[in-house]
């Protein structure tokens, strides 16, 4: 009788008959049991030979595949063939795997699985090598994994002890606000008070004056008035053909991109369309448009088309200075004024009633002497520092109830980077903030991503001897999306997976689909915190004493 | 006012990034038509297509070609002769050497030559350097054997005056009637025509002239020809005939004119099928205009036709200008035997039914016009009857299919590209992970340091050596790309050989020609030199390409050559190879002499004393007549969508026609991602290519197997199982196409050559001669297809023995996870059905036989086995079986269909004791007549070296009918060996 398991053992006590273990009706006699020849419609006659590793929801179907009915479903009672793998713990070959002439020292480190030797095939038993050395790696890797739990302790506690940093400089910044906002009151009144005071200078001063000045200022503004309209219309010619310059530069370069040859991966034609494509995807800013060129228009004709007369200004100075500062709407063209009249009228009222300006529709005076701005200035920076004060407030009870992963502990590595070099790249992730992907060759760095939350994934891989990888299980997964758009695809993203290791270190990057990455990372933050040792990267994976428990 | 016009420009920036992306994404990426030329654009296209028009339009066309009575001469199979071609504008003639050679194999070759340019008595304009003689080497490189000439042949005397008689072919049967004015030939058999040359007097052979140079008002186009020629009524267009240009390139064409063209009509005949490699129905269309037919012929010039269209002439990568012609119980072939550029018109006349004969219908005459650019006129003639007849006759000339390993009509895992060799190995493990079998996993470009082929990047494949280990540990195989383009680049060894061996491709000027493809500028091998072809042997040694093992084999791609700035991303047409022929001249053998050396070059590359045994595998895209010799074809690069897979079918059912059956389309779709409906119906279809390998272009999301996720995932590997399960009727119809040049894929025309119906079905498929019956669905949420039964006889469904009866049209029911795939009655199809991670891992693995009973009760299978890598079998290492089912005494037989021998070889010897243990574990007998209800054993009789050897029972175990299902029994482990001869008794 070939390799069983103690448990399934039982099965197969009988010295006369063979009951098929999921299909107790049908009974053989003993001969069939591992006569390579499949009876059982759950394949459990041959635990120790391929003859029924057909019985697969993957195989084709076949009415005579078992139980005959087509498309049935056919499950093995058998997770595979039992190596007993003495001197190392026992495993179970896939049934595909038995006497097709290839050892399988990776699970069944006796050989057993190729007892027939087919092609003349010997498998030595080398467990004592095999156990003797996994033994030794294990006890490695459960030291590593002792000194793991106790940084991730370290990294908890440094977690808990940032945490109490920001919880405490959030009383501070309580006391600190509650402190200012008294200051921010004390300086309005002495706003309020020195404005009292300068009221009735203002006014006396502009009786005083004598109204002469105004000329002077006229010929003056008219002199720069005409400055500025000669450079604007020089700036605004330049710019012109700039644009179609810049059109036409944009106008070749689209019709590159579409007729150009895919599929000659042209490096150098690639990264010219690349560069394109980027640089056409980007906001490019304030375009030329009509109501900006009216303007324009209307700014660079004279300035008696614009119903501006200068002379009425030099000869004659009656009006006020104040109500000629104001009436700047005059210079304008009417069409202008009574849409941009319009326009601001609007956009005031929005301000006011949204609190960022103040309601001066009360006459106010026309300018502030040094002691009302300087107190002003005052009050400005008080209010301010309340701002500032209640925004880092903000931003500290975010990052409170921001999930730092179990007990906190990604606090503890926040923006820590660790890398890795894969081939012609270098790969690092900085926890909780981005991935980068940095060419060993020189040249610019690539946004992978940045972090946007934790998940909890599932994966099934493979153990390493070492134990440096994923293992199988729920792991704890960071997510970052929108890197850098990638050519012919989408943003570059990159889930980082997370496995329990002595010390933040990078395994493995692949690069999944296009543009879409996976890291799979080692640090002591996740370390026995999924499960009973889930995210633990120890010594489950592919042998038995797992499979045993589920039987 | 700044807040308002930000929010303003804001907006307006959205506008136009939406506009830049719309631009973006309606951007739709297909075939750049105007890279290629239509026949209007090849000046001798238009040439001779505007010469058939004036032949076909003209009342009294007299065709100015005429044999010389005088000058005929027949010996031993040999007509020689001289053609004289009459000129329009003089009272000269040509002389046009004639040479029709009559095979033992019945195949009859008409080959004309040019007097003057075989004497090399013409001047070459700009001093150009190349050879003066029409190109004669086509030959060399395409013709292998069954050129032995009829000692039975002879000549009669002409029933008819004019005529030169000569009967030939099995017992005389076959018969060319050559007429001499005009000249031209029909081919009999039985004594009626079936092929006819210059029926319609297109005969047209450009003869070398001077280029007379005319005052340069006269040269403006369109006038020319009229004022040259004002006087006399017929005109020629010489616009082309000197210099011609296309896509800002212009060719020198130093020869002048010379191209050769020919009617060859086939009376009686509706459909013709071949002239691989298009996308289009098998049934060729008519090309010369009207309600869905094509406007322009089918075009034969190898280039690099990415995203390819649908249902079009247009060329593609690769030629096999072979055409049979199928009317009812009739086959009939030619093969035109020129590398040049060529085009072919086909036109169908129907003659309405005589009044005066009664019950005589009308029938359909299809007429084909071939063009090519320069060359000989050499054509071969088959007279059938049947299919088969007219493939062996072609393989016989230009080689039978290769015997692959066995690993390469397994399945193949491919993408451009791996990117490390650590993603190798994932993937490798992965698709255990998943028991997802497969054979090889491919490296497209990206391996190589800066596209220098001979060379790995040391970034990312920097242990390629343990990759190969660890594929090898279940027997799984690496496929790597190398292409004929050579990076021009300093220190770059294979570039230096080439250059001081001057082994590559020369400009017109004689220097070393350079051009653009991936690597950036680049010289290509030139393989016709005999000396690059040594030097390119030399290359794959191990200890030259380092970094290569014994599991690793080779793909060319690019062969075209794909030059990206050429004219039609191809070589310029004056560039000079080998023995200065033109570039023009030898175009689409290009290919296969790159594949050729790449074949050689693997056969040579292990030491000397360890000769190697093994046979190569090499792919190519670009292929001619005789590329089968060499390996496999893929038909490029194809889209992932329904109408891409849909094409599939037809374009591998004629390559199967076509002499190289070992050919399959890229799973998947290479371009774009297919939806994951998309993706399993490829891989369903893909079972059923010769060649199975899924691929992808380097911008496409990942798509190996195990990503489909379920049920995809599931459904996929059930595809694969099938077809590993299936391996040896595959490898049994790869060796009778080795053998034979039988289909691997057979449309059914070839199966049913008397059911005139099918003739044009192109969308099923039977595998070899196992009577398997495949429809892939090849259209989106299908849950059921038509599938057309030919013949009158029983077919049953091959998952649950469902029974359908031909001949008639029957529905079978396809959702997603079925395969509509039938067993004909009157089979034996040879199984391994446990499942492997690999092929070379059921070398050892026990067979299961299911006999499937039709109509007369009877059935019979082969199955052919050798070790699947070495060469022995030539040595006769190898099982090959015939299994009998008869009905009468109710017995299965294995027989042996080795040749009987005294002495088996050492080689023999070794091979059989190796597959001693190797039994049949299980016989399903479908379709069991109900007499067998209650039966419970069979009798097994084994016969030990040449001697029975007693019975012993084993037990069988009936199922009764359900539904429409059939009955069926097997038996349990009947325990005879694979090898040996048996009978088991079921009476």
């Amino acid at each position: 009788m070939k390799a069983k398991d103690k448990d399934i053992a039982k099965f197969y006590k009988d010295a006369t008959a063979f009951t098929c273990i999921s299909n107790p009706a049908t009974a053989l006699p003993i001969a069939r049991l591992n006569d390579d020849y499949c009876d059982c419609p759950d394949g459990s006659d041959e635990p120790g030979t391929s003859a029924c590793a057909h019985l697969s929801p993957l195989s084709p179907h076949n009415p005579a595949n078992g139980a005959g009915a087509a498309g049935s479903n056919t499950t093995l009672a058998l997770p595979g063939f039992y190596c007993k793998n003495k001197g190392h713990v026992p495993a179970y070959v896939p049934f595909t795997s038995v006497n097709d002439g290839k050892c399988d020292y990776d699970v069944c480190c006796d050989g057993s699985e190729e007892w027939e030797g087919v092609g003349g095939v010997k498998c030595e038993d080398r467990c004592q090598t095999i156990g003797k050395e996994w033994r030794k790696q294990d006890e490695a890797r459960q030291k590593s994994l002792g000194t793991a739990g106790k940084k991730r302790k370290e990294l908890v506690a440094e977690a808990g002890r940032l945490r109490k940093q920001v919880e405490d400089r959030i009383q501070s910044l309580g006391t600190e606000i509650e402190g200012s906002e008294i200051k921010v009151k004390q300086l309005e009144q002495e706003v309020a008070d020195v404005e009292r005071k300068e009221k009735g200078r203002v006014v006396k001063g502009s009786v005083s004056k004598k109204a002469g000045k105004l000329g002077v200022v006229v010929g003056l503004a008219k002199q720069r008035t005409e400055e500025l309209r000669e450079t604007l219309e020089r700036v605004r010619g330049e710019r012109d053909s700039s644009t179609s310059r810049l059109q036409e530069v944009e106008r070749i370069l689209s019709t590159f991109k579409e007729e150009y040859n895919p599929n000659f991966n042209d490096e150098g034609v690639k990264r010219a369309v690349r560069a394109w494509e980027d640089y056409a995807a980007r906001d490019k800013g304030p375009d030329v448009d009509a109501a900006h060129d009216r303007d324009l228009d209307a700014m660079t004709k004279s300035d008696k088309e614009n119903g501006l007369d200068w002379e009425e200004y030099e000869g004659d100075d009656d009006d006020s200075e104040a109500d000629v500062l104001y009436a700047f709407e005059s210079y304008l063209p009417p069409s202008i004024r009574g849409w941009l009249d319009q326009k601001l009228r609007n956009l005031r009222s929005t301000l006011i009633d949204s609190g960022i300006l103040a309601d001066t529709s009360a006459p106010s005076s026309s300018g502030d002497s040094k002691s009302v701005t300087d107190a002003k200035d005052r009050l400005t920076a008080a209010e301010k520092e309340v701002e500032k004060h209640r925004k880092t407030l903000t931003e500290h009870q975010d990052d409170l109830a921001k999930d730092f992963g179990p007990d906190d502990v990604f606090r503890a590595l926040k923006d820590q980077c660790v890398s890795t070099d894969a081939g012609e790249y270098t790969y690092e992730v900085c926890f909780l903030s981005k991935t980068t992907q940095k060419p060993k060759k020189g040249g610019g760095h690539t946004n992978m991503g940045n972090f946007v939350g934790l998940e909890r994934i599932v994966v099934d891989d493979e153990l390493p001897p070492n134990g440096k990888g994923l293992g199988s299980g729920e792991r704890i997964a960071m997510k970052h999306e929108n890197g850098q758009h990638c050519w012919n695809g989408p943003n570059r993203s990159t889930l980082v997976v997370l496995a329990c290791s002595e010390v933040n270190e990078v395994w493995r990057i692949v690069e999944e689909e296009k543009c879409v990455y996976r890291m799979e990372v080692g640090t002591p933050a996740v370390c026995e915190v999924l499960g009973g040792g889930g995210g633990r990267a120890g010594m489950e994976g592919k042998k038995a004493g797992g499979v045993r428990d589920e039987l | 006012m700044l807040t308002l016009y930000e929010s303003q420009r804001r907006l307006t920036a959205f506008l136009l990034l939406l506009l830049t992306f719309c631009a973006y994404f309606t951007l739709v990426v297909s075939v750049k038509h105007e890279n290629f030329k239509t026949c209007d654009q090849s000046g001798f296209c238009k040439r001779n297509r505007a010469y058939a028009d004036t032949a076909s339009s003209t009342s009294l066309w007299q065709a100015p070609y005429s044999l010389d009575a005088s000058s005929v001469k027949f010996e031993q199979g040999i007509l020689t002769g001289t053609v004289l071609k009459k000129l329009i504008n003089s009272d000269e003639t040509v002389r046009l050497p004639l040479t029709i050679s009559f095979y033992e194999s019945g195949t009859a070759r008409v080959t004309l030559d040019e007097e003057r340019r075989q004497k090399g008595d013409i001047v070459l304009r700009h001093d150009s350097k190349a050879k003066k003689q029409r190109y004669n080497e086509a030959e060399k490189w395409a013709i292998v054997g069954g050129t032995s000439l009829s000692s039975g042949a002879a000549t009669s005397k002409g029933s008819e005056k004019g005529t030169t008689n000569v009967h030939y072919g099995p017992a005389g049967t076959f018969e060319a009637v050559i007429r001499h004015e005009p000249f031209g030939i029909d081919f009999k058999r039985d004594g009626v025509a079936q092929v006819k040359f210059n029926d319609k007097g297109f005969l047209n052979l450009e003869h070398w002239r001077p280029k007379v140079e005319k005052p340069a008002e006269d040269k403006k186009e369109g006038e020319e020809a009229v004022v040259a020629e004002s006087s006399k009524e017929v005109t020629e267009d010489q616009s082309t005939w000197w210099d011609e240009s296309f896509g800002g390139n212009t060719d020198s064409k130093p020869k002048g004119p010379e191209s050769v063209a020919l009617d060859i009509s086939f009376p009686g005949y509706q459909h013709v099928f071949g002239v691989a490699e298009h996308a289009g129905p098998l049934s060729l269309k008519e090309t010369r205009g009207g309600d869905g037919q094509y406007s322009d012929p089918y075009r034969l010039y190898n280039s690099d036709v990415f995203e390819y269209e649908m249902d079009s002439p247009m060329t593609l990568y690769g030629a096999i200008p072979f055409m049979q012609a199928q009317k009812k119980d009739s086959t009939v072939g030619v093969f035109w035997l020129n590398a040049a550029e060529t085009w072919i018109d086909v036109t169908k006349s129907t003659s309405s039914a005589n009044p005066l004969s009664l019950g005589i219908l009308g029938s359909t005459t299809t007429n084909t016009h071939w063009i090519s650019e320069s060359g000989l006129l050499d054509v071969f003639v088959f007279l059938g009857p049947k299919p088969q007849d007219v493939i062996t006759a072609y393989s016989e000339l230009t080689g039978f299919t290769q015997l692959p390993q066995q690993f390469a009509i397994a399945y193949h895992q491919c993408r451009w590209n791996y990117v490390t060799d650590e993603d190798v190995r994932d993937v490798d493990r992965k698709m255990d992970k998943h028991r997802i079998p497969y054979d090889v996993i491919w490296l497209d470009i990206e391996y190589t340091e800066g596209k220098k082929y001979f060379t790995w990047d040391p970034m990312t494949f920097a242990d390629p050596l343990g990759m190969e280990k660890q594929l090898d540990e279940h027997e799984r195989k690496l496929v790597a790309i190398i292409d004929p383009h050579i990076k021009n680049e300093g220190n770059y060894h294979v570039v230096d050989e080439l250059k001081s061996k001057d082994l590559a491709v020369h400009n017109k000027e004689g220097n070393i020609y350079e051009g653009w493809c991936w690597p950036g500028s680049s010289h290509w091998v030139d393989c016709f030199n005999p000396a690059a072809h040594s030097w390119w042997k030399s290359l794959f040694r191990y200890d030259k390409f380092k970094g290569t093992a014994k599991n690793t084999w080779i793909w060319n791609d690019m062969n075209e050559p794909s030059v990206f700035n050429g004219p039609e991303t191809t070589m310029p047409k004056d560039n000079l190879h080998y023995g200065n022929w033109e570039h023009r001249d030898v175009h689409n053998i290009n290919g296969m002499t790159f594949h050729n050396a790449t074949y050689h070059a693997i056969l040579a590359r292990d030491k000397e004393e360890d000769k190697n045994n093994v046979r190569p595998f090499v792919l190519t895209r670009s292929f001619y007549s005789g590329s089968q010799r060499l390996g496999a074809m893929w038909t490029g690069d194809n889209q992932a969508d329904w109408p891409h897979l849909e094409a599939s079918i037809p374009m591998i059912l004629s390559m199967g026609i076509s002499g190289f059956p070992f050919a399959g389309a890229d799973v998947g779709g290479f371009f774009g991602n297919p939806s994951k409906e998309l993706l399993t119906r490829w891989y369903q279809a893909g079972a059923f290519y010769p060649f199975f390998r899924g691929h992808a272009h380097i911008d496409t999301r990942r798509r190996e197997p195990y990503l489909a996720g379920e049920p995809y995932t599931q459904i996929i590997t059930q595809a694969l199982r099938l077809r590993y399960a299936l391996l040896p009727a595959w490898y049994t119809a790869f060796h009778e196409a080795h053998t034979t040049g039988a289909p691997i894929i057979r449309p059914n025309y070839y199966v049913h050559p008397g059911d005139e119906k099918g003739f044009a079905i192109d969308d099923q498929l039977y595998v070899g001669s196992t009577g398997l019956l495949a429809k892939p669905v090849t259209t989106e949420g299908a849950d059921g297809v038509d599938i057309y039964l030919a013949d009158k006889e029983k077919y049953f469904d091959y998952f649950d023995y469902w029974m359908y009866e031909g001949p008639t049209t029957v529905k079978v029911a396809a959702p997603l996870d079925t395969i509509p795939l039938l067993m004909q009655g009157g089979h034996i199809i040879p199984r391994r059905d446990r499942p492997r991670r690999s092929s070379g891992l059921m070398r050892y693995d026990p067979f299961t036989l299911v006999i499937v009973l039709g109509h007369s009760g009877d059935a019979n299978g082969t199955l052919y086995l050798d070790d699947g890598e070495s060469f022995d079998y030539e040595e006769g290492a190898y099982i090959h079986r015939l299994f009998e089912y008869t009905s009468a005494t109710a017995t299965l037989m294995s027989r042996d269909l080795t040749p009987a021998s005294s002495s088996p070889s050492k080689k023999t010897k070794e091979y059989l004791k190796s597959m001693e243990k190797v039994r049949v574990e299980k016989i399903i007998v479908v379709n069991v007549p109900e007499s067998w209800n209650g039966k419970k054993e069979v009798e097994v009789s084994e016969e030990l070296e040449g001697k029975s050897a007693g019975t012993r029972m084993a037990e069988l175990e009936w199922h009764g009918k359900v539904e429409g299902r059939a009955a069926w029994a097997v038996v349990r482990d009947p325990g005879v060996l694979i090898g040996g001869g048996w009978r088991v008794g079921f009476a």
